[in-house]
Parts: structure tokens; C-alpha cells; sequence
């Protein structure tokens, strides 16, 4: 194992901060030495990139807390303007060398303006004479704002012309930061996607204290087998072994198993996880109602879930016009003669079915169609008159509302508009059985 | 700080230096900003302008003139001079006092700030343009017992042009009035100006007076530096020769340009290659700054040299690094790779016959250029960092760098261009 090494800092605070960042121990090595000691003049910038979880974030502000760097944190999510952004920095480098009291915001509406009052601030707060680190999470916001921003704090050493450092983190690589017109290229660094051995490592680190390592150890282990495949996301495996330990746990506390007994206690977990993928793991149940099945001993998977819930009660005429716009938004034009006119004559099916149409247009996603289409479906295969209402009228523009049909093209309201039809196949057929209408036999791709 | 000081710079800590040489002495005067008394070339609009302008002033009504040029051939400073020599003759009780108000478009920040600009020249009320409008209204159509006539110099008209053109009407708008005494003379550089941007109750106003300034020929910017060197021998006579008869390149890129030099340069005589080129554009003040930079090449080429004179050779250099385009050496000094993805985007234009490409399919050109020469293959993202420097130095053209591969790629300059740079080694 390579140990943490550099002259500039302590041994003690070295081997803590090792034990703090777990398998990440090549890029803190790497950064230390970037960093150098305190008076040295680090890279004008650097950029981080990795996957979602995979310790940015957190190995920058274990390794400036630890070590004691003076330094700013700022989430670009957080502060969305450009204003918010150098207003925040200013204010967390006011309360960087602590002591003093906290002083009133300062207003800073340019970059020309964030300049000035950084140099003052530097100098009012005595660190021209140490790197100070200036970390932007979540560095591809910085691209929507204003063009200059980015650029600018890519070469800030420069422009202030003092010991600064800027680290951006981001989860999206620097070919797509480059601005057009060109900038400083900062030095980027890859922090790699943590192994199964790595999470393992890290997920059995902080075992609950009752039970022993090894049998955490075990649990971690099976957890991995069964989800490593679909997830490799640190944070989601860590909550979905929080939340699924205490079932592995019940044949030992009920006493029909103990700690040594792998198998047992894989049997017994293995088709709960399985379940959990399912339906915690979707977000289907929520992690609460999970921890309360789980308590109240509930077969899970009883709940019937977030997406279940797709039954929608509709007007009369709603759910013919959205049987309407299905259909209009699904089957070729070309077909309407054949499936709605009452005496149609002879279309013989060879004609009608084009041979080399492959692909069903269920897999291309639904087609627009004008509303007079739609409106004669609709008389078509409601069997009553319908007269042409206001109501009707408001019913197909609250449909749109509702997000049920979608208007393409807002270019013009009232001539000729086209919409789109956007349910799923199943739950417009939930739809038609409450209408008794055969949807099935209505649609080209099921003919 | 007292409370109506006046603006000024600080001054300087020493004394300006005298020019010390021939060649300082020649850039002193060739300095655009050294307008001379009297603009050689320009006696005809000169006198247009001045009888214009006196005629109006001994009437006692109003009027307006538009004088139009291409930059560059004394429109201003004829215009200036002409506003000298009235208030010479008004001071010698030749012709009525008058008063004379400037503006320029350029520098307001707002065309109705021109308002303000007027109203202050003349009162030296400060009040918000809505007001000083009023004001203004106010002051022109009135009748006063003993006013003065007022000239009001209209620089950079285009530049006053606002969706309603309210500005260029009011102020087109205020000499028609009966007893305004407001003579305009409006400056821009087209010559259509009138017809193009102006309502028609706004170009109806400002009437037909007008007076194009033609482009000098190469003959009169001659004369130009001539005069302007009158006594100072610094310059050979050729050189001057071809200074005012190179204003015109065509521009058809660098290659053009360069082509044309280095024929010249095998040829004997100068003046016979350069008769062919008409001296179209016709700007003096390149012509000055080519002639400037001359004296500065001279003086560096040569320091020991006693009798220092500008020859041909100077001036040749000089034209050379105006007009010469910095694209093909940018070309020639980029890098190896950089190079090989020009050469992979003029096989890809030619492959699909479309000026046009993305990123993806210049890649695989580039792979194959790279296979044939045997060098190793770069990765994508280092292509993207060679193909965005291009852009950046602007020899592509390029799209946000937000779509990746799928940016498209165009070359900034002729494919021509691109392979006669490429192909010498």
C-alpha cells in the first residue's frame, strides 16, 4: 500500500487523512504533490473529472479540511448566476482565516468587480502568501452562464495575480467545455470508477458496531453479487445496504441461524434483494414504506408502487378523444379509410398491408396528426351524433394540459394545429375497457 | 475637488522631444493626425461646401447638406477646413457671425444623447435627452429677435438611426422651420444612405444637396505625400509611386496578394507591374500608415547609413505585412497534426463534395492520413483539442463544442488557400 508522503506536511495528519479517503489513495498523492507546499504556486487551474460517485467532491474537502488549506467550496448548482456564484465566493473567503467577524455581503455584479475585491480580500485576510483553493462542484454549470465566466477562472492566478488555485468537478470530460473562442487549458485529472474490490472495502468499512466485521463483510459481499451488475454507484449501493441489513440480521436475532451460517443467511436474503431491485432500487416504494414492510414482517412487493397508480378517471368524451388521438397518432393515414368508414368498399388486405414495412410504429414513437383528423376518428367511432361543442373543443385543450396529448409546433393556436398523442399502449387499453371499445382490433400494428 | 473643474489629462514630466532625423521628422508630418492647413485634391468640394454654407449664411435661412464617401478621403477635415475659413471671414466682418455645433454618432451612447450633446454646445444646459428635445423644439421654431445662425456638423449619420428615426427627423426637420437659422451638414459613408435607411418624410427633409467625395487615384494621393513631405527628402520618388498605387489589392485572400508580390518582385521595373492595379480603394490614411511604417523599416533596416531615404525595398516590406494575410503562415507554423487535419478536411471536402463536414468524418480521414504516413494515431479527445485550436485561431470555422463528433466543420479560408500553404515544404 503506498503511503501518503510530503515533506510540507505532518506524518499524523498524512496517515489520518489516508485512512479517510479509501482507494483513492493515487489521486491524493497525485494532488498533494500538484499542490506542493503552502508558499509554492500551484497550476493556474485543474479539472477533475469521473463518474457520478466516484469521490470528487469528497476527496477535495477531506484533503483542504484535513491538511488545513485555506480554501472556498462553492456548488455551481447552488448559485446559478454568475452573481450568486462570486458573491458566495467572496463571502466564504471573508470567513476563510476565521477570527474576524462577519462582515456585511459585498455587491459584485462583473467579474471586472469580483477581481478588485479578491485582490483586496486576499490581502485584508493575510493569505498572499499561501495557495488559496477555490473548488467549483458541479463545473458544468459554469457553461451557462455568461461566456466570459469560465474562461476567466480558468486563468484567475493570472488576472489577480496572486496564489490561487481554481479546481473544477465535474461529471462530464473538458472537450466539452472548451469554449470557441479558445482559453487556458487547465491540467484535468481522472478519478476512475471505484472496482468491486474497491466497494467492498469501502461499503464494509463502517460496520454497526453489534455485529462483527466478517459478518458485515459477508452481507456487503452478497449485496454486491446481486446488484453490481445493474449499479456501481457507491451512494445508492451504500443506502440499499442500510436499508436491506436488518432483514439479513433476523435469523440470527430470532436465533434459527448464527454468524458463521453463510448459507443459511444467503438463502434467506437472496430473493429479498432480488425484490428490492425491483422496487426500492426504482424508487417504486419509497425507502420509509420499505423500512416499515420490512419491520412489520409484509410480504413485499404487496405495495403496489409509484407506477401502478397509471388509472386516470376521464370524462365520456375525454376518453373517446384520447382513444381518437391513439389512434391518429398510430396508424398510418392511408388505413383510416379501411378502419373507419362504415361502407368502404373492397380494399383488399394485400393492398392495404405494404410488404416491406418492417418496423412497427409503436417502436418509432407516436406521429402528428391535424385536428380535423381527430375529430372525424372521433365521429367515427363514437356510435352516437356528437355535436361539435365548445365542450368538446375545451376537453382537447385540457387533454394538452394534462400532458395526455401534446401540441406540436406552437406556431399557430387556432389554424390547424397538430397534436400528438402521448400514453402508452397499455394505458390507453385500461382506457377502452371502460368504454367497451375494442382498441385492438383498430390498430395497423396489431392487424 | 473644486465643483466646475474642467477635465484634463496630467501632464507629461518632460518636454516632448524634437525629431532628431530625417526619417522622425518625416513621421511626424505622415501622422494622420497632422492635418495640414489646406487639403491638397479636395479644392472643388471644398468650394461646394463653402458656397453652400455662405450662401445660407447670408440669407439668413436654414439647410441641410449630405456629404458622402468612403472612408478616408477627407470628408471631416474638408469639412472642418471649410468651418475655419467662415469664421475667419466672420471675424473679419466678411460674412454674419454664426455658431458651430459637432457631433459625432460614434460617440454617443445613445442616438437621442445627441439631444443633449446639441442643447449643451448651445446653452450649456445639461438636461435628459425627453427634455432637451422639448427644449430644442422650442428654441428652433420660435422666432427670435437677434439670433445667431447655427451650423451643426453631423458626423457618423448612419449611426443616429433609430426604429422610429425620430432623431434624424427632428434634426432634418428643425432647418425647414421659418426661423431656426439652422444650417446641417450630415457626413456618412454611403452614398445611398438617404434611400436606404430613411423614411421618405426623413429623406424629403434632408433634400438634394448632396456631395459624394470621390476615392483619391493614385495620382492624388501622390500629391498628397508629396505635399505633405514637401521639404523633407526621406522618401524616393518611386517609393511614394508605388505606396499610392498599391492602395488597391484585391482581396481575394492571402495567396492573391503574395502571388502578385513575389511576380513583382522578379520583374525589373515596379511601376509597370502596379499600372495594371488601379488605385480603387483610395484611402489616405492607409496610405499614410503604410508610409509611416515604411520610414520605421528604413530606420531599423539600415542604422548606420547616413543619408537615410525610404526606398523601394522598405516600402515593398511594409505593403507586404499590411495586406499579406497572417492565415497561410499561421498554416505553415502549426503543428504536424494540426497540419494533417487540414489535409484530413480537404480530403474529406473533396470525398463528399460538400464545403462542409463534421468532426467525426474528418476523424476518419485523419486516421487514414496518419496510417498512410506512419505516425501514431491521436485520441479523440486530442483531436478535439486540435481541431478546437483551429477554430480558435479562426483558420476553421466551427460550431459549439457542446456537440462533439457531431460538430460541424468549415475552413475559414479557400480550400486553395489551405493546399498552397500545405504544399510548400
Amino acid at each position: 500500500m503506498p503511503n501518503l508522503e510530503h515533506p510540507a506536511y505532518p506524518a499524523a495528519a498524512l496517515l489520518h487523512l489516508e485512512g479517510l479517503v479509501p482507494c483513492r489513495e493515487s489521486q491524493v498523492s497525485m494532488l498533494l504533490s500538484i499542490f506542493g507546499e503552502r508558499q509554492q504556486f500551484s497550476f493556474p487551474s485543474i479539472f477533475i473529472y469521473g463518474h457520478t460517485s466516484s469521490g470528487k467532491t469528497y476527496v477535495m474537502q477531506t484533503l483542504l479540511k484535513t491538511l488545513q488549506l485555506p480554501h472556498v467550496f462553492v456548488n455551481c448548482v447552488e448559485c446559478f448566476t454568475s452573481r450568486l456564484l462570486l458573491e458566495e465566493i467572496l463571502i466564504q473567503l471573508q470567513s476563510c482565516s476565521c477570527e474576524t467577524e462577519p462582515t456585511s455581503p459585498v455587491p459584485c455584479d462583473t467579474f471586472n468587480d469580483f477581481v478588485r475585491l479578491f485582490k483586496q480580500a486576499l490581502v485584508s485576510r493575510g493569505l498572499q502568501d499561501q495557495t488559496l483553493y477555490i473548488v467549483l462542484d458541479r463545473a458544468e454549470q459554469l457553461r451557462e452562464m455568461e461566456a466570459n465566466i469560465l474562461p476567466a477562472f480558468l486563468r484567475l492566478q493570472e488576472l489577480t495575480d496572486s496564489n490561487v488555485t481554481v479546481v473544477l468537478l465535474s461529471e462530464i470530460v473538458w472537450e466539452l467545455f472548451r469554449p470557441n473562442v479558445g482559453c487556458f487549458d487547465p491540467l484535468t485529472l481522472y478519478f476512475p470508477d471505484y472496482s468491486i474490490g474497491h466497494l467492498q472495502k469501502i461499503l464494509s468499512q463502517n460496520h454497526p458496531p453489534e455485529y462483527t466485521a466478517d459478518f458485515y463483510a459477508a452481507y456487503i459481499n452478497i449485496l454486491l453479487g446481486v446488484f453490481y451488475m445493474v449499479c456501481r454507484d457507491l451512494k445508492e449501493l451504500r443506502h440499499l445496504a442500510a436499508l436491506n441489513f436488518s432483514k439479513y440480521c433476523e435469523p440470527v436475532v430470532r436465533g434459527e441461524a448464527n454468524e458463521r451460517d453463510t448459507r443459511k443467511l444467503w438463502k434467506n436474503i437472496e430473493p429479498h434483494l432480488k425484490k428490492a431491485m425491483q422496487t426500492v432500487y426504482l424508487r417504486e416504494i419509497s425507502s420509509s414504506q420499505w423500512e416499515r414492510l420490512q419491520h412489520d414482517g409484509g410480504e413485499p412487493g404487496q405495495l403496489k408502487g409509484l407506477s401502478a397508480h397509471t388509472h386516470v378517471e376521464l370524462p365520456y368524451y375525454s376518453k373517446f378523444l384520447l382513444i381518437a388521438a391513439y389512434l391518429a397518432s398510430y396508424n398510418p393515414v392511408r388505413t383510416d379509410k379501411r378502419f373507419f368508414l362504415k361502407h368502404h368498399g373492397k380494399i383488399k388486405k394485400t393492398n392495404f398491408m405494404k410488404k416491406h414495412e418492417k418496423t412497427s410504429n409503436h417502436l418509432l414513437g407516436p406521429k402528428p396528426f391535424p385536428l380535423d383528423r381527430l375529430l372525424a376518428i372521433l365521429y367515427s367511432i363514437v356510435d352516437k351524433r356528437v355535436a361539435p361543442t365548445a365542450n368538446i373543443f375545451s376537453q382537447i385543450t385540457s387533454l394538452v394540459t394534462l400532458q395526455l396529448l401534446s401540441m406540436v409546433g406552437q406556431n399557430d393556436q387556432l389554424e390547424g394545429p397538430r397534436y400528438k398523442c402521448t400514453v402508452s399502449l397499455d394505458f390507453i387499453r385500461a382506457v377502452a375497457r371502460t368504454v367497451n371499445f375494442d382498441i385492438i382490433k383498430y390498430l395497423y400494428d396489431f392487424l | 475637488t473644486p465643483r466646475n473643474a474642467t477635465p484634463e489629462i496630467p501632464r507629461r514630466s518632460h518636454a516632448a522631444q524634437k525629431p532628431a532625423s530625417v526619417l522622425e521628422e518625416a513621421r511626424l508630418r505622415l501622422h494622420v493626425s497632422a492635418v495640414p492647413e489646406s487639403l491638397p485634391c479636395r479644392e472643388e468640394e471644398f468650394q461646394d461646401i463653402y458656397n453652400f454654407v455662405e450662401s445660407k449664411l447670408i440669407d439668413g435661412t436654414g439647410g441641410c447638406m449630405y456629404i458622402s464617401g468612403v472612408p478616408g478621403t477627407g470628408k471631416t477635415a474638408t469639412v472642418h477646413e471649410v468651418i475655419r475659413c467662415l469664421q475667419q471671414a466672420a471675424e473679419n466682418d466678411e460674412l454674419p457671425p454664426f455658431q458651430l455645433v459637432e457631433i459625432n454618432g460614434m460617440k454617443l451612447t445613445d442616438p437621442h444623447q445627441a439631444y443633449v450633446q446639441i442643447l449643451e454646445l448651445l446653452t450649456g444646459q445639461k438636461v435628459t435627452a425627453t427634455h432637451a428635445a422639448v427644449l430644442l423644439a422650442k428654441l428652433f421654431n420660435t422666432p427670435g429677435p437677434k439670433r445667431k445662425t447655427t451650423v451643426l456638423i453631423v458626423d457618423e449619420l448612419d449611426l443616429l438611426w433609430t426604429r422610429k428615426q425620430n432623431v434624424m427627423y427632428n434634426l432634418f426637420d428643425w432647418p425647414t422651420q421659418k426661423h431656426s437659422k439652422l444650417i446641417i451638414l450630415a457626413i456618412a459613408n454611403t452614398m445611398d444612405l438617404p434611400e436606404r435607411i430613411m423614411m421618405n418624410r426623413v429623406a424629403s427633409r434632408l433634400g438634394l444637396t448632396r456631395m459624394a467625395f470621390q476615392p483619391y487615384t493614385y495620382k492624388q494621393l501622390q500629391h498628397i505625400i508629396s505635399s505633405r513631405l514637401k521639404d523633407v527628402k526621406a522618401f524616393e520618388e518611386d517609393a511614394i509611386q508605388l505606396v499610392s498605387r498599391k492602395q488597391y489589392i484585391p482581396r481575394a485572400g492571402g495567396m492573391t496578394a503574395r502571388v502578385v508580390i513575389m511576380h513583382s518582385d522578379k520583374m525589373s521595373g515596379f511601376s509597370s507591374v502596379w499600372h495594371n492595379v488601379a488605385a480603387l480603394s483610395g484611402d489616405a490614411r492607409r496610405c499614410l500608415d503604410i508610409c509611416r511604417r515604411a520610414t520605421e523599416i528604413c530606420e531599423f533596416a539600415e542604422p548606420k547609413r547616413s543619408p537615410e531615404i525610404v526606398g523601394m525595398a522598405h516600402v515593398t516590406e511594409a505593403i507586404d505585412e499590411m495586406f499579406s494575410s497572417p492565415y497561410i503562415n499561421a498554416i505553415r507554423n502549426a503543428s504536424l497534426h494540426e497540419q494533417i487535419f487540414l489535409k484530413a478536411i480537404l480530403a474529406e471536402f473533396r470525398r463528399a463534395g460538400v464545403e462542409e463536414a463534421t468532426v467525426q468524418q474528418v476523424y476518419h480521414q485523419h486516421m487514414a492520413l496518419c496510417r498512410i504516413e506512419g505516425m501514431q494515431r491521436p485520441t479523440v479527445s486530442e483531436m478535439m483539442a486540435i481541431c478546437s485550436r483551429l477554430g480558435a485561431s479562426r483558420l476553421l470555422l466551427l460550431e459549439a463544442s457542446n456537440k462533439y463528433l457531431h460538430m460541424r466543420v468549415r475552413l475559414n479560408l479557400s480550400q486553395d488557400d489551405v493546399m498552397y500553404a500545405l504544399r510548400e515544404e
